[in-house]
Order: C-alpha cells, then structure tokens, then sequence
C-alpha cells in the first residue's frame, strides 16, 4: 500500500455510495436490491478499515486534491488519524443498519437517500475546505428529511418541516462566517486558514467564530438549541435504523466539526474551551433531566442522547489537548455511536412487536425476546458507566483530572443517566404481555446482539480499544478506577432509591416538562440568543 | 467596508429579524431566503472593490494604459453553488409547507404544533 493508493481511495470513498445509490434505485425493491446493497456496505467497510490501519500505522495525514489541481487551488480530502477513524465509525454503523434493515422490505427511495446520506457523512470528515462542509451538510439535511418522514402511514409534516427550516437557517450562519474568513484569508482551505489567521488580530476573528460556532452547536444540540434533535429522533414515521444512524453517527459530525474549527480558531488565539466547558455542563444537566421526565422510549433514548453529548463535550473542552479528558471524550465518542446504535435498533423491535412506545405499557419484554433484552442491557450497562463495561472507560478518563466542582458535576449527570436507564430498563421486567408471536428475524437479532458484546468487550479492552483508534498509549490507576467503582455503585443506589422514591408516578413538575415543547420562534431565538452568548463571551474573554 | 458589504449584513439581520417575529409559515420561508440573500450579497462583495474588472479575458488587464487589478473569482463561482442549493432548498420547503397545509389546514407555525401533537399522540397509541 502507497500514499497514492489511499489519495485514490478517498475519492471513492465519497463518489462510490453516490453510483450505488443510484444503481440501487434503479434496481427497485427486491432482493438482489438489499444483497448489492449489504456487498456494498461490506465492502466500504473494509476499505476504510485498510485506510484506518494505513493512516494510524504510517501516521501520515494524507491529502488528496480532487481532480488533481495541487497546491491549495481546488477541492481537497484530507485523511489524519480522527477523520479516518470517523469514516470507519460511519462505514461500520450503515454496514450495522444494512443488516438491520435487510429483511424489511424498503423501497429504492430509502436506499438511494441512504447511500447518499452516507456519502455526505464521509465527505463532511473527510473534506479539506470550508465551502464543502457546507454543501455537503445542506445534502445530509435534505436527505435526513426525508427520511425521518419515511413511514408514510404515520409520519410528521411539521417535525420534518422544522427540521428542515432550522437546519438549512443555520446554515446561513455558517456560510457567513466562512465568508469573513476567506475575506481575511483568503482561502477555504481549512489546514492554510489555519495557518494564515495567526498573523490576524483575534479581535477580528471573534465575529466569524461566533457565527460559525453558532452553527456548531445546534449540530451538536447544545442546550438552547436542542429542540430539533428529539423532533428528528423520535419522530413517528422515522424507521429505527434511521434513528439509530442519527443518535450515534450524525450528531458525531457536529462535534468532529467542533474539534476541527476550535483548532482552526485557537491558532488565532480565540480559545472558547472554557465557554463550551460550561455549555457542555448545562447540556449535559437538561438533557437528563428532560430525559428523566418522558416516557415514550425513543423520546427517552432521544434526550438521553443530548445528555452524552454535553458530557463528551465536557470531556473535549477541559485541559490541553494531550489530556486524558480529551482521549475520554474521543472514546466516548465511539462507545456513544456503539450503545446508541444498539439501544435504537432494540428500542425499533421492541416498538414494532408492542405496537407503541409508551414505556408504561410495554412490559416483559425480557420473556418475549431475551437475546434482545441481555444486548440492550448491556448497552445500558455500557451507558452508565457500570465498571468492565466500555462506558466507565470513557467515564473515567473523562473525569480523570478534572477539578472538584467538575467531578461533582460530572457525577450528578452520571446519576441521571442511571435513573434514565432505571427507568427505561422497567419494560424487560413485569408481567408477561399476551401477543402473538411474530416471526424471528436473525439478521437483525444478530447485529443487536453484537453491538451489545461490543460494548463489553470495547470496556475490557478498552486501553488497548483507545491505543488501536486513537494512537494514545494511556493507563488506568487502579486505586482511581476502583474509586470510580465505589461511586457508581453508590450512585446505582441512590438513583434506585430517588426512581422508586419519586420517579415511579408522575409529578406536575414532570408533565410540565415532558409536554413543554419549543416552538418555532423560540428556536429561532434560542438560535439569536446563542450567537449573542458566544459573541460577549469570547470579546469578554480575548 | 464597502456599501455592498453594509447592505448585505443588513439584509442578512433583517432576515433574522423577520424570522423571530412571524408566525407564518410562508413569510418565515421568504425571510429564511432574504438571509441567503444577504450572505450572496455579501461574498460577492468579498472579491470586488471599485474599478476592478472582471476575470474574464487577460487582454483587459490593462485598459487605457492604466494597471487594472481584476476581482477574485471564486466568490462568484461558490455563490452560484450557494443559488442552485438555496433554491433547491427553497423550493423543498414550499412543497413541504403544501403538504403540511393539506393536512393541518393552517400557515401558524403555533397551531400546527398543537395540530402536530394530536396527530402524535394517536401515533403513540396506535404504536
């Protein structure tokens, strides 16, 4: 294998799901549809696996201009360390949906929107230049649209429309600030506009990194902008693997976006580590508490997911860059995309088998369908942070290090994560419901099952998980691990106690919560009033 | 700062405006638009300042004996992306917005949130 080798592979990393798409929409619903569109998958899969093992081997970053114009003048694809591992991750979780959703019988439109979702996911980690972020999300928003719209029996006009309309607004904001960049850089090229904002002063830089972070945020549903992301996760006529892509891949590429634009901006000294310390804490906080008060599952799934994203931005934001807190936040990162992924898809079977998803009518699950229930729980077990599992790895290195008021903070929201899955965890016990069985569906079990051995064996190997997709030699201090041990399972039985104490009726404080509901205008304001907020507070702080 | 430039970052917060304080569903797809507007405006600004010509034939690099610098090109060319995308986009909302209307039989963003949660909530019954 050669530099050139993987330069042309980038290339078809992106352009090859666009043919297939195409192929398999014309192909129409059918078998040899969803077995050329399993190959395809499989073999993306692998290709990316061998650009990851070339990448972190060699440890080269490798740039491929497209069409061949070098030296900064047209488009170009760049591959380090982090976007190869986000292509894998991508490649690896539409390889899992496939499975998935092999043997429900889709049309060729979902196929198509698909393959092109995934091309635009690619594209967006591996692109090299700002103009292409943009296009590239306005198709990745045009497609999630569809999609989450796709059951045409039961789907939402207005979560769709929402969707659509807040995305493409803030992506208005992002092309600005990208224009007040390239007019003081004068170019797109992220790693140049890198290099060349060092000789800017940083007061002229706060305006474009206000309004690109801006944009950031409500990919990452940073708390005043959250509200999309339930409406797109849990929407009614959204298929599982659909949710499931959304909650552990594509909120992934907000916070890959973060990581790449904070670099961008703190080598012209704009350092907001600090402000996206304190978002992160205050996601992290209302994420569990709105995920506490629903109780529709995927809602609860949904919520839940806000929550892990504030805690891996905390973990992004404390320290340098070198920190333990950072390569925590990074495998969270990747434990989140796995255990989601594994909760949605089981969450989608457990729904369609019940005909609802109302958490206090879905009882016994663990009787019906216990291959299911024994992966989901080890997801969950994995969500938590229960010691051996993948979660507490992230965890701890996560909180390693971290002042106290931080630790303390961190704990409450891991507190909160155990009643979420206390809660969400009462449907596999209870009286055995009386349903027809339906047919088993293997695939589908099977991927399930994996992703859920995944999470455990991601948590015993974890060191060695972290040195094979990051490239960072870490250890864990046992004493502090054994500590961390002692504080989850305190805290199991603290949430266990508040969940039987106060949780297991609903409060007017909970129904306040659970049906409250932000309307377009106050998206629209929340969207003003975290621009504001990132504006004075980065002019207070430089 | 040219007037081009002061016009287009106007343009782009009258458009944020407009968004915060309507209602209508259509009226907030026109303004979600103006803010395209605004950003266009403002790129082509980027590459242009008064008696620049146009990056079209190399002869006209000097006119009249006088140096003439000529105005950056790709702003133009990425706005032509950014017109087709806005447009495309444009043009899904509004057929998205009919669809809605169909249904919900209302241009109020508020009520056809209300709508939206009764269809909902039979969904969740129904399962």
């Amino acid at each position: 294998m050669t530099n050139q080798y993987i330069e042309n592979l980038l290339f078809y990393f992106v352009v090859s799901p666009v043919i297939i798409a195409v192929i398999l929409y014309l192909s129409g619903a059918n078998r040899f549809t969803r077995i050329v569109a399993l190959l395809a998958q499989s073999t993306l899969f692998y290709f990316t696996l061998q650009n990851f093992l070339y990448v972190s081997h060699t440890n080269n970053v490798i740039s491929s201009p497209v069409g061949g114009y070098y030296g900064f003048m047209g488009i170009v694809l760049v591959a380090d360390m982090l976007s190869s591992m986000f292509i894998m991750l991508t490649a690896f979780i539409f390889l899992i949906a496939t499975f998935y959703s092999f043997s429900a019988n889709h049309s060729p439109l979902f196929w198509l929107l698909k393959f092109l979702w995934q091309a635009s996911l690619i594209g967006i980690f591996l692109s090299g230049d700002f103009f292409n972020i943009f296009v590239l999300t306005e198709i990745a928003t045009i497609v999630v649209t569809v999609l989450i719209m796709y059951e045409r029996k039961n789907r939402n006009m207005y979560d769709g429309m929402i969707y659509l309309v807040i995305s493409t607004i803030i992506v208005n904001f992002f092309v600005f600030g990208v224009g007040y960049l390239y007019r003081m850089t004068g170019t797109l090229d992220i790693s140049l506009v890198s290099e060349r904002v060092r000789y800017l002063y940083t007061s002229d830089l706060i305006l474009p990194y206000a309004l690109i972070m801006t944009f950031v945020g409500l990919k990452c549903a940073l708390m005043p902008m959250y509200s999309w992301l339930p409406k797109a996760h849990g929407s009614k006529g959204a298929p599982s693997s659909v949710s499931a892509i959304l909650s552990g891949l594509h909120i992934k590429s907000g916070l890959y976006l973060f990581l790449r634009f904070s670099d961008v901006f703190q080598n012209g000294g704009i350092d907001g580590s600090q402000i996206f310390l304190v978002l992160g804490i205050i996601t992290a906080l209302a994420g569990v508490i709105f995920a506490v008060s629903q109780t529709d599952i995927k809602l609860m799934l949904a919520y839940s997911t806000i929550a892990q994203v504030g805690l891996i931005l905390v973990g992004l934001s404390i320290g340098d860059i070198d920190g333990y807190n950072y390569v925590g936040g990074l495998f969270h990162i990747a434990n989140h995309a796995i255990f989601k992924a594994c909760l949605f898809l089981g969450a989608g079977i457990i729904s369609h088998y019940y005909h609802t998803r109302e958490s206090t009518q879905i009882r016994g699950v663990f009787f019906e369908m216990p291959a299911i229930s024994i992966a989901m729980i080890l997801a969950l077990l994995g969500i938590i942070g229960t010691p051996l599992f993948n979660g507490s790895i992230s965890k701890y290195f996560l909180m390693s290090g971290t002042g106290w008021d931080t630790n303390i903070i961190l704990n409450i929201v891991n507190l909160g994560t155990i009643i979420i899955c206390i809660k969400f965890s009462a449907i596999f016990f209870g009286k055995k419901p009386n349903i027809r069985k339906k047919p088993l569906d293997i695939m589908s079990h099977g991927v399930i099952l994996l992703l859920g051995v995944m999470c455990f064996l991601m948590g015993i190997l974890g060191i060695q998980t972290i040195n094979f997709l990051f490239g960072y030699s870490v250890y864990v201090n046992i004493a502090g691990y054994t500590e961390k041990a002692i504080i989850f399972f305190v805290s199991l039985m603290a949430g266990y106690v508040i969940y039987k104490a106060f949780l297991t009726k609903e409060g007017p404080a909970m129904k306040w919560i659970r049906t409250s509901e932000m309307g377009f205008r106050g998206m629209c304001f929340s969207m003003v009033a975290f621009f504001a907020f990132i504006l004075i507070a980065v002019g207070f702080y430089n | 700062m040219n007037s081009i430039e002061l016009i287009s970052i106007i343009v782009f917060f009258l458009g944020l405006y407009g968004l915060l304080t309507n209602r209508n569903i259509v009226k907030t797809i026109v303004f979600a638009s103006m803010m395209e507007v605004g950003i266009i405006m403002f790129w082509l600004s980027i590459g242009f300042t008064e008696g620049m010509v146009a990056p079209i034939v190399a002869s006209m690099f000097e006119v009249d004996n006088y140096q003439v610098y000529i105005s950056d090109p790709l702003p133009q060319a990425l706005m032509i992306t950014a017109i087709v995308i806005g447009i495309s986009i444009t043009a899904i909302k509004t057929i998205m917005f009919i669809t809605l209307y169909r249904k919900f039989k209302t241009t109020d963003w508020d009520i056809a949130k209300i709508k939206s949660k009764e269809v909902s909530k039979e969904a969740i019954q129904k399962g």
